[in-house]
């Protein structure tokens, strides 16, 4: 009989497939490199700086960009370099660290919801929900006004109100992985519940995963923002933008530069997140796969 | 039949381009229609007969797909180079199409009644209580039960058979000269297929239409195309009266694919012969025949090059050596 | 279908009541009360205008007066502005939010949807990479940085427009624009992806074959299907511009809502604080409902089901 013959594709894994796709999107690499850069920036500077971002000058107050200050000095004559750099200290923080709560409260939740069903999941997804229905910035004021105004205080009041995205996304992928049939072949093998988690259930959920969190960070920067712009950020004298643009605001005729300069470094670092969110989104999306 | 065709398909060629390089879906291939006759064009998914069918109303998607020659001759005119106003003043009124999945081929938010007395408002003139009139006497023709209610619903509402038939009052609402079905019973069982294709020959010889009727289902093609088109990877391989094809297919694809319809008048014990092999790769296709990786008599001859069609018998045409 | 806006009704409801109670409950976490001034009061002064306020009721008790009330219309007593009832205060910065917000969101539409669209329509042409670039940068940037950028354009340097305030149609428009942009990029997106999918739908396809001229095409299939998920995405947009405005509030000193929400919170005035948070709940939860309604009426799918 004839002899048949097929092509064969190269075989390339998940995550080698999307690292390549992410790769080519100009966009997010560009994100991924300014948050990179902050990032070091933010460690090394405090080293190479001769500023302190308490340090007051009052001999030169409000002046605007020199040789002597780069990005020139606000009302109690603190340099706004480094006051900036500090305060994005201040945001990559609170961008990293209240996602590891949403994670750690989320991701369970999610999981619990998702694999157990019936009224457990039911009930969950009603808080879900009630939680839904709160407006995201006020309660953070609120359990900000609870919980106090150290820097985990506000990890904390941020990272309870934004862990119901996650939750409701792990929960979405636990059930429809539940129906898949690798699952019930795993199960059929023998494999216990939490080893199906752990060997299925999280890698594939892992994708959608990273992606929100990673369009989860900005809206945490701005939350933190937010809050230091009303003037319940964290207790000063820690910088952060929010609050140089509360101060700034007052003599926002006299020296403009004080409100412009952290509202742009605002906008950068959060579209940098959204840039690479949306190169992560793109890359990891299995209906994008060759 | 001694006029011209009414359709004159010549040496048709479309190919599309994708990441993974060109795909010559349609490799010149030329087929006619007469005014009132029906022919069927045949072959299996992706051998390109769709694609032909859509080249002549011009609905390929342009990017990724391209029409690179060929003409298709309406009454004598030449559609590909028709300026785009001409083209949409013909499509629906003078060809009409009825696709393979009513469902998503009907627009769900609009009800079955409007997206007829669209077509009548477009290219009959025809508005509001007239229209509505017509459109339910057009339901009625496809023998869809109360009419002038079902008028008003919505596709969703209705069950893959009534969906189908209300595609088909769309088709003939403006009584079209030639009607092109793709595959139009595929989606609905073996009943409905028999009663949707009996509706569509009916109104065909009522109107006298051309049509030409896409399928892969060689069973249910010799009792109502007078000619038949085997196409196989983007070529007509065969092509010649139903009683040719049947009582005497020569290319070892149509014989295949006659050897794997089940027959009635066969003893049930029998097994089912498929067409061995694999459909081919439309980007790599071979130097030679198409087929000729799956075909027991390929001789050195067919894959050095691919043969062209030669008349075996008077009206009777094979791409075999 | 009547069912299911009953169902939905009653669900806003509970949905409300959670969170009256829980909002209730974290406020009286809150450290401090609400009689905390620079100077401390006399403890049986406080004593006196917590028994007058009934704050010295025990706590389910506080809390089922205060739903009672809710019903009679009465959100209680501002308790740093002891003359006006919260109801009474909310009323009066109401209409200063909610013009902002739904001007806003009437901007946010009239650009975001047809930018979207052209760029569906045109794709891969100037306007499509143009709108995609608008739609990824400014839903990136919060409103308050692009007022704070609009601010110091528009007023500080050109002197064109004023820094805040309310009541001229001048002092509505950058606060507008700001409050706008994200949601009218979210929206521009959205519209733009939904068009793209409708544009490839097989009944489209269906229409064209049938000769149906473009625009007609455009205007009856392709506008009305695309718009279907915008709306879904355009309802908590709307809800959240009427909610998240307060910070623009802030920024442009509008006498809205929002600024009195910060207001009270520092004061911990506890009814002007339940007050707006159920304000706000009430608001999302309301024009969600519409929302919904809305696009059963838009999709027939849903009508029938």
């Amino acid at each position: 009989m004839t002899v048949i013959t097929e092509s064969v594709r190269a075989h390339r894994s998940l995550w080698g497939d999307a690292f390549i796709r992410l790769r080519r999107n100009r966009l997010a690499i560009t994100g991924g490199v300014i948050i990179l850069l902050v990032a070091l920036t933010t460690i090394i500077y405090p080293f190479l700086s001769k500023y302190d971002f308490a340090s007051q000058d009052l001999d030169s107050v409000l002046t605007g960009p020199s040789k002597e200050h780069w990005l020139g000095t606000d009302e109690l004559g603190r340099d706004v370099l480094t006051r900036l750099i500090f305060g994005a200290r201040t945001s990559l923080a609170v961008g990293i660290f209240t996602q590891l709560i949403v994670l750690g409260i989320g991701l369970p939740i999610g999981a619990i919801s998702g694999a157990a069903g019936g009224k457990i999941d039911n009930f969950i997804m009603r808080f879900v929900d009630v939680m839904y229905a709160f407006p995201d910035l006020l309660l953070i004021i609120l359990l900000r006004a609870i919980l106090g105004g150290s820097i985990y205080m506000i990890f904390f009041a941020i990272g309870l109100v934004s862990w119901v995205g996650v939750a409701r996304l792990v929960r979405g992928q636990t059930l429809s992985l539940k129906q898949r049939d690798f699952v019930t072949a795993a199960r059929v093998s023998g494999g216990s519940g939490s080893y199906v988690t752990t060997r299925h259930l999280i890698p594939n959920s892992l994708g959608p995963v990273i992606v929100a969190v990673t369009f989860n960070i900005p809206r945490a920067i701005f939350a933190e923002a937010a809050l230091a712009y009303i003037g319940i950020g964290v207790k000063p004298p820690t910088p952060s933008w929010g609050a140089m643009i509360r101060d700034g605001n007052n003599v926002i005729f006299a020296a403009p530069h004080l409100v412009l300069f952290p509202a742009i470094a605002i906008a950068i670092l959060m579209l940098s997140f959204t840039f690479l969110g949306d190169g992560l989104r793109d890359a990891l999306d299995p209906r994008l796969r060759r | 039949m001694s006029d011209a065709p009414l359709l004159d398909v010549r040496d048709l060629s479309v190919n599309f381009h994708t990441q993974d390089g060109i795909v010559r879906a349609v490799d010149g291939v030329s087929y006619n229609v007469s005014r009132g006759e029906t022919i069927a064009l045949v072959g299996e998914s992706g051998c390109g007969k769709t694609v032909s069918a859509l080249s002549i109303l011009r609905l390929i998607p342009d990017p990724p797909g391209k029409i690179v020659s060929g003409q298709t001759l309406f009454d004598g005119q030449d559609l590909l180079s028709l300026p785009a106003n001409r083209m949409e003043d013909i499509r629906g009124d003078r060809i009409a199409m009825i696709f393979q999945e009513p469902l998503t081929s009907l627009d769900p938010v609009l009800t079955i009644g409007r997206q007829i007395t669209e077509a009548l408002e477009r290219h009959r003139d025809m508005h509001g209580h007239v229209a509505m009139e017509e459109a339910i006497r057009l339901l009625k023709l496809v023998g869809i039960p109360q009419p002038d209610q079902r008028v008003k619903d919505y596709p969703h509402q209705f069950s893959g058979g009534m969906r189908q038939r209300a595609m088909i009052a769309l088709a003939i609402s403006c009584e079209p000269e030639l009607i092109i079905a793709d595959e139009p019973t595929t989606v609905v069982d073996v009943t409905i297929q028999a009663q949707l294709l009996e509706l569509i020959r009916s109104i065909t010889e009522r109107l006298n239409t051309a049509l030409i009727l896409i399928t892969h289902n060689l069973g249910i093609v010799a009792r109502y195309a007078r000619r038949v088109y085997v196409m196989y990877a983007g070529h007509i391989v065969e092509h010649g009266s139903a009683l040719d094809i049947y009582q005497r297919p020569y290319h070892p694809y149509t014989k295949g694919l006659l050897a794997s319809v089940p027959r009635l008048d066969e003893p049930r014990k029998i097994r089912l012969q498929p067409v061995e092999g694999q459909p081919p790769d439309l980007i790599q296709l071979p130097k030679g025949c198409a087929f000729g990786p799956r075909c027991a008599g390929c001789t050195d001859g067919c894959r050095e090059s691919s043969p062209p069609l030669i008349e075996i018998a008077p009206g009777h045409f094979a791409a075999c050596s | 279908m009547t069912k299911y806006i009953i169902q939905r009704i009653f669900w806003l409801f509970v949905v409300l009541f959670v969170v009256s109670f829980i909002t209730f409950s974290l406020m009286h976490l809150v450290p401090g009360g609400p009689w905390d001034r620079e100077k401390a009061l006399d403890e049986r002064v406080v004593a006196a205008l917590n028994a007058k306020y009934g704050l010295d009721k025990p706590f389910i008790v506080q809390f089922g007066n205060y739903i009672a009330g809710i019903f009679r219309g009465d959100l209680g007593v501002s308790y740093s502005r002891q003359d006006r009832d919260v109801t009474a205060i909310l009323l009066e910065g109401l209409p200063k939010t909610a013009t902002l917000g739904i001007t806003a969101f009437i901007l946010a539409i009239l650009i975001g949807v047809p930018l979207g669209m052209a760029a569906a329509l045109k794709q891969n042409s100037i306007i499509d990479y143009i709108s995609v670039l608008f739609a990824t940068v400014f839903a990136s940037i919060p409103g308050f940085v692009l007022g704070i950028l609009l601010m110091i354009i528009f007023s500080v340097t050109l002197h064109w427009l004023p820094t805040g305030g309310w009541g001229s149609v001048r002092q509505v428009i950058m606060p507008a624009f700001a409050l706008a942009t994200l949601p009218a990029a979210f929206i521009a997106r959205i519209t733009r992806a939904s068009t793209l999918e409708v544009m490839r739908q097989d009944y489209v396809r269906t229409a064209r074959a049938m000769g149906i001229k473009h625009r007609v095409i455009l205007i009856r299939h392709i506008l009305r299907n695309a718009l279907i998920p915008v709306i879904t995405v355009a309802g908590p947009e709307l809800a959240f511009l009427v909610s998240g405005s307060f910070i623009i509030e802030n920024l442009f000193s509008i006498p809205g809502i929002g600024r009195l929400f910060v207001n009270g919170v520092f004061a911990r005035d506890y009814g002007l604080i339940m007050g707006t948070i159920l304000f706000y709940a009430f608001a999302v939860a309301f024009i969600n409902l519409v929302v919904d309604i809305m696009y059963g009426v838009i999709d027939p799918r849903i009508r029938y089901d």
